[in-house]
């Protein structure tokens, strides 16, 4: 039995004129415990909405979703989700906005900031604690984004785009970070990307989404000695490959859409 | 310093006309208002001294908008929050808000009287601050700070990010924390701009009120008063008195706001 089973759901939003819209349909995959899987896709294919229902902040219309054999029924607190948006508490300071979690289950404050220096600093931001969300860069507000789900101590760790917004230097150094932290913790990792790049570099194995409706049709596995260089060969047969299947999507809409 | 240019412009303006008019009981010369300034302590037309009315005037306020805001915030948050709240009071809300707070004055001393909170409590003629607090006053005060203070915390709390909410609940935070933790939080700087403005509006309305008949006391009353006996000097000097007890209020309100919210003018 795998670690988060996805057995064809399907999601049907009501569009702005009340007409259907199939977001996702048919979509089944695995991930294995420990597993770091990237989803990969067209913008618009439903990536988001696909963690969303992971998470359990919305239900899927149709199919089912389990996580450790426990069927995922409403909020998922056993995942967090990294959003793309900068989502920290901007009240709170860095270290209370990593405690969080811990502070809502009533653990002391003294355990709590120990535990909170702990992933503070495995994301690189000891001397930070006592700043504020708004003195932090982008890519620093994403690292303290990713340690404050880190303490919460997920089964699942969602990731969704969280780099998107950054420089390509910064998400290259935070990429390596996370994987880091991966390799540390030895999280189960579902992150979501439309950069193909960044999706071979991280993950074990590469699932990829087509649009309208959004389903997942190929899967790679990623079998190159970390850490990856990103001009090696493999990595650029990998890079080739997932492009052509990328384009073959993207043509095949072409065609639907001039038919 | 620029500032200054103006206030000289009007004081010399004033002066002139002071002069030239050459009659107390309609303009006074600046020196004689400024002369009632310095000596808050001097007792007026016997009446009491500035520092008195202005303490009547400022207990009624401060009591009255507490009021507005131990009812104001709760209620704005549960209105703002919970959809059955929102239909619930909307109706009542809409149709009372447009209803200018002056406008209940009448009403309120119809009804009221003049009945104090030293009333209530059986201690009639009692010359202590709580026989000057008029529970008709204390309404149209606590009308007149209730809106803003509602209104912004309603705002505050529908415009607390989606994304924050979400955060919360996936790390762990139930409704009640959700509240503490994140709701209120967020929507404090709003809710401060509400008792900010709440203040500002509970000022002028005491003002109003106090200019009626059933009071003896309070900086409007004086303003009436010094008008009657024609001694423009004091009525002068307590409009100023009113702008600068506004000004202040209004300023201690923003100094606690931006203590407390550095985050949400910081941020973007």
């Amino acid at each position: 039995m795998s670690f988060l089973r996805i057995n064809n759901i399907g999601k049907t939003f009501l569009g702005e004129r009340k007409e259907k819209v199939i977001a996702l349909s048919d979509l089944s995959f695995d991930c294995q415990d420990g597993e770091f899987l990237c989803i990969v896709g067209p913008t618009g294919c439903g990536k988001t909405t696909l963690l969303r229902l992971i998470a359990g902040l919305e239900r899927p219309s149709v199919g089912d979703i389990a996580l450790a054999n426990t069927p995922v029924l409403g909020l998922n607190r056993e995942t967090t989700l990294v959003f793309q948006q900068y989502s920290l508490f901007p009240w709170r300071n860095v270290i209370d906005n990593v405690c969080f979690s811990l502070e809502m289950k009533k653990i002391p404050k003294k355990t709590r900031y120990l535990k909170a220096r702990k992933f503070i600093d495995l994301v690189g931001l000891a001397g930070f604690e006592k700043a504020l969300p708004y003195e932090l860069s982008g890519g620093m507000q994403q690292r303290v984004a990713i340690a404050r789900a880190l303490a919460h101590n997920p089964k699942l760790l969602l990731l969704d785009e969280p780099f998107g917004a950054l420089d390509e230097r910064t998400r290259h150094r935070l990429q390596a970070e996370l994987l880091g932290v991966w390799q540390k913790e030895r999280k189960t990792v579902v992150f979501v990307t439309h950069n193909i790049d960044e999706a071979i570099f991280l993950a074990s194995r590469i699932l990829i989404m087509r649009d309208r409706p959004g389903r997942i049709d190929y899967e790679i596995k990623v079998d190159l000695p970390r850490p990856r260089d990103r001009r090696s060969p493999g990595f650029l047969k990998v890079h080739i490959k997932i492009r052509e299947i990328l384009e073959q999507i993207l043509t095949a809409n072409n065609k639907e859409s001039t038919l | 310093m620029l500032g200054l240019v103006i206030p000289i412009i009007i004081l010399a303006t004033w002066e002139f006309f002071a002069i030239e008019a050459n009659n107390p009981a309609l303009l006074p010369r600046v020196g004689d208002v400024v002369n009632r300034l310095v000596h808050p302590f001097t007792d007026l037309l016997n009446t009491g001294s500035f520092v008195r009315h202005i303490c009547v005037s400022a207990s009624r306020v401060v009591l009255g908008f507490i009021l507005a805001a131990i009812i104001g915030i709760p209620l704005g948050l549960l209105v703002g929050r919970y959809l059955l709240f929102h239909r619930l009071f909307s109706p009542v809300i809409e149709l009372l808000r447009p209803l200018c707070p002056i406008a209940w004055i009448p009403f309120a001393m119809a009804i009221f009287k003049t009945y104090t909170i030293a009333d209530m409590f059986g201690a009639h003629y009692t010359t202590n601050i709580f026989g000057q607090i008029q529970l008709g006053m204390l309404y149209v005060i606590f009308y007149g700070g209730f809106f803003p203070i509602f209104l912004n915390t309603v705002h505050g709390v529908k415009s607390v990010k989606h994304l924050y909410i979400e955060s919360a609940l996936l790390l762990g935070a139930d409704q009640k924390k959700l509240f503490k933790k994140v709701i209120f939080p967020s929507s404090l700087p709003s809710i401060l701009t509400g008792l900010r403005v709440g203040l500002g509006i509970s000022w002028m309305v005491i003002i109003a009120a106090e200019m009626l008949p059933g009071s003896d006391a309070g900086i409007g009353y004086l303003i009436i008063f010094s008008y009657e006996l024609a001694e423009m000097d004091i009525l002068i000097a307590s409009m100023i008195l009113i702008g600068a007890v506004g000004a202040l209020l209004s300023y201690g309100v923003k100094v606690l706001a931006d203590r407390t919210s550095v985050w949400q003018a910081k941020e973007r």
